[in-house]
């Protein structure tokens, strides 16, 4: 089945849901909710993407509604409910193209006592990271984040099947995604990057070919959790079965074409009080089956990642987070020997340290953020200072920076250094 | 005529006697579990106005369920927010663990995110209005000492000074608690000048399936001249709330027949 045959398939039961309800008395039209926004972003770069002077300048209305069934059926007495959440955008930085999003369709409901099931579009989150994700590997909007859109925009929604078990011992979440979805990485139209074909930081003359794997039963993705609280510790175990969501290995480099290796993880986290705070650790071991003894150049080795975090409320609304960041390749030697002369050749260890500040004013009205992210061994960083107002309930201006930085063009943060920019969004919340 | 004045002493000794017979600390936790301890579970909704200085308003409205384990002893608390439609959806859940830091949670909708959130500061603002989060949940008896300055108008006058005084930006406060029904009807905050610079005032109490219970109250910050109105409505205790809607799953699926 094809990713439109699904999503067509899901309409229809979410129609054959709405007409059961509607023979139901009560039927009652759901309340609609959202927001109109303007964001504009001046940039300050000086490479070849479509647009020299700014790098986001839009419009959005997004609308959100749930309805709740009611009455004397099945999906009443399953407390079902249909949740949907839809952006249209005027884009004019592609000259003022509409573009549809839509961010959730999905229905959620509980067949069992100690089960809980969402199925369709939705948006899937788990783990301890502050911007900086293990065994998150649901995909991830990167150009949102370095233009300046909201932080939602930063999870991109799967059509996914989510079933949440809630059993005495311990809680399972499991979900099945028909069809990966990959991040959404700087290509060079919008945003400017790395490309090693180039040899350097390419914009719109980049002829890398991202190639996406096909939508078959074989490449089925799953993610599990399992996690506990134990008095106020979080724990929690994780499972994933599917792609890189940033595309980190060669097909054919004749071609240019870069692709998603197969990846499986395994992890765990830890979450609790520590010395009046909250203390994180995080861990996660990714397992590339297509390279298992990394000695293949093209293909991306196993790594491990480790996260560990820690965050304070300091009173009079200031809050202070750090974290520190450790990736490792594995099988290192073997990457090295297999390298070919001309090849750029990645570090082993790659270490990320990250602050965050946020400090409220005028009655929590006023919010002010710093998140700098460093990498002492890529020397290079990251910095996104943020101040947002709410005028009032319904009006918000947000204003703030992307402030990549970096000495090389290849590491994470220097690979977007020319995408400095600014921007502003005033919202307005129905 | 001696007689007489012996009766008087003795019948003022009695009478006294009586009215002093429950010590400061007692009140207190009187006062505690009639606030915030009425049966065993309850939920009500919960309207702010927020007033800022220029007589500008914002709203918060929200559904609050709490679950006791004990009087005075630890609770958890659900809140979902309804509105400004920026916030609809958010649920928020606290451990309350007397003499230890709050766990707690804040669930984003639109990210998926449950996250944990740093507790120490029971002082810092609820949702942006002039509550403190104590205020909202219920500020330890353990955590200042208590005395017990006289009677005015049938209500006790108690004078609270914390034992932390560094964690804290009031000096001490005091209260007056209705002597029939133990409910707080006033409390005074004095800064570390000892300026009065904070109030809070039961403006309501209604009777609610037997538990006395504060349904307006305001609280108003006199350095700024701006308050916050809270008022309670659908109150409803003893519904029978299962421990297990505390946790992250209803976070994530907020239990509808309790919170609409």
């Amino acid at each position: 089945m094809k990713r439109s045959g699904f999503t067509m398939a899901f309409l229809m039961i979410v129609c054959v849901f709405l007409t059961v309800n509607a023979e139901a008395e009560e039927f009652e039209f759901p309340e609609i909710h959202g927001f109109l926004e303007e964001a504009f972003a001046p940039g300050f770069g000086s490479d070849d993407v479509k647009h020299r002077q700014y790098n986001m300048a839009e419009a959005r209305l997004q609308l959100r509604a749930d309805y709740y069934f009611s009455g004397d059926n099945i999906l009443a007495e399953w407390q079902t409910a249909i949740e949907s959440k839809c952006d249209f955008v005027l884009d004019f930085y592609y000259g003022g193209k509409v573009l549809t999003d839509l961010r959730e369709l999905n229905a959620v409901f509980t067949p069992l006592d100690i089960v809980d099931i969402r199925a369709g579009r939705q948006v899937l989150t788990w783990g301890t990271g502050d911007y900086l994700f293990l065994n998150d590997l649901f995909p991830k909007d990167y150009v949102s984040f370095f233009i300046g859109r909201d932080d939602e925009y930063l999870k991109k929604p799967n059509d996914a099947l989510r079933i949440m078990v809630y059993p005495e011992w311990f809680n399972i979440d499991f979900a099945f995604i028909p069809f990966f979805e990959p991040n959404d990485v700087p290509t060079g139209d919008r945003v400017s990057f790395f490309d090693s074909f180039e040899g350097g930081i390419a914009g719109r003359s980049s002829e890398l070919h991202v190639v996406e794997p096909s939508e078959t039963p074989k490449n089925f993705v799953y993610a599990a959790r399992a996690y506990k609280n134990i008095k106020s510790y979080e724990w929690a175990l994780y499972y994933y079965r599917g792609f890189d969501p940033s595309p980190s290995s060669y097909k054919n480099e004749a071609g240019h074409q870069i692709y998603h290796q197969r990846l499986d993880a395994y992890g765990g986290s830890l979450r609790g009080p520590v010395m009046g705070g909250i203390g994180s650790a995080e861990v996660s071991y990714y397992y590339s089956p297509e390279d298992p003894d990394g000695d293949i150049r093209t293909i991306q080795n196993s790594m491990m990642k480790y996260l560990l975090g820690y965050e304070k409320d300091l009173g009079n609304d200031l809050r202070v987070g750090f974290q520190y960041y450790l990736e490792q390749t594995l099988d290192y030697g073997e990457y090295r020997k297999a390298l070919l002369p001309m090849d750029y050749r990645w570090d082993e260890f790659r270490h990320v340290v990250t602050s965050r500040i946020t400090k409220f004013f005028a009655n929590q009205t006023v919010k002010a953020t710093v998140f700098a992210f460093f990498s002492p061994s890529d020397m290079d960083a990251y910095i996104r200072p943020s101040l947002s107002w709410d005028a009032t309930d319904s009006w918000n201006l947000t204003v703030g920076a992307n402030l990549p930085f970096g000495r090389d063009s290849w590491t994470e943060f220097g690979s977007v250094r020319k995408n400095k920019n600014v921007y502003a969004r005033l919202r307005y919340s129905f | 005529m001696r007689k007489i004045t012996a009766i008087t002493i003795t019948l003022a000794l009695f009478v006294s006697g009586a009215a002093y017979a429950l010590t400061a600390d007692e009140i207190v936790r009187k006062a505690s579990a009639a606030s915030y301890y009425q049966g065993k579970d309850g939920r009500a909704d919960v309207n702010m106005v927020i007033t800022d200085s220029l007589g500008r308003t914002r709203e918060r409205y929200m559904t609050i369920l709490r679950y006791d384990h004990e009087d005075n002893g630890p609770q958890r608390f659900y809140v979902y927010f309804h509105r400004p439609s920026d916030v609809e959806g958010m649920s928020y859940l606290v451990w309350k663990k007397p003499g230890e830091d709050d766990d707690r949670w804040l669930y984003l909708p639109a990210l998926d995110l449950v996250r944990r959130v740093a507790a120490s500061d029971k002082r810092s603002s609820f949702v942006g209005s002039h509550f403190a989060y104590e205020e909202i949940s219920g500020r330890g008896p353990e955590e200042d000492t208590h005395e017990l300055e006289g009677e005015e108008d049938g209500k006790y006058k108690i004078r609270s000074t914390p034992r932390e005084p560094g964690e804290v930006e009031f000096s001490y406060f005091v209260t007056w608690v209705n002597k029939d029904n133990f409910v707080p009807v006033r409390a005074e905050l004095y800064d570390k000048r000892g300026k009065l610079y904070k109030t809070i005032e039961a403006l309501e109490i209604k009777d609610i399936e037997g538990y006395p219970t504060v349904v307006k109250m305001k609280a108003s910050d006199l350095n700024t001249g701006g308050n916050t109105v809270s008022e309670f409505s659908d109150i409803d205790y003893d519904i029978g709330l299962e421990e297990d809607i505390f946790t992250e799953r209803y976070l994530r699926r907020p239990p509808r027949r309790y919170i609409r």
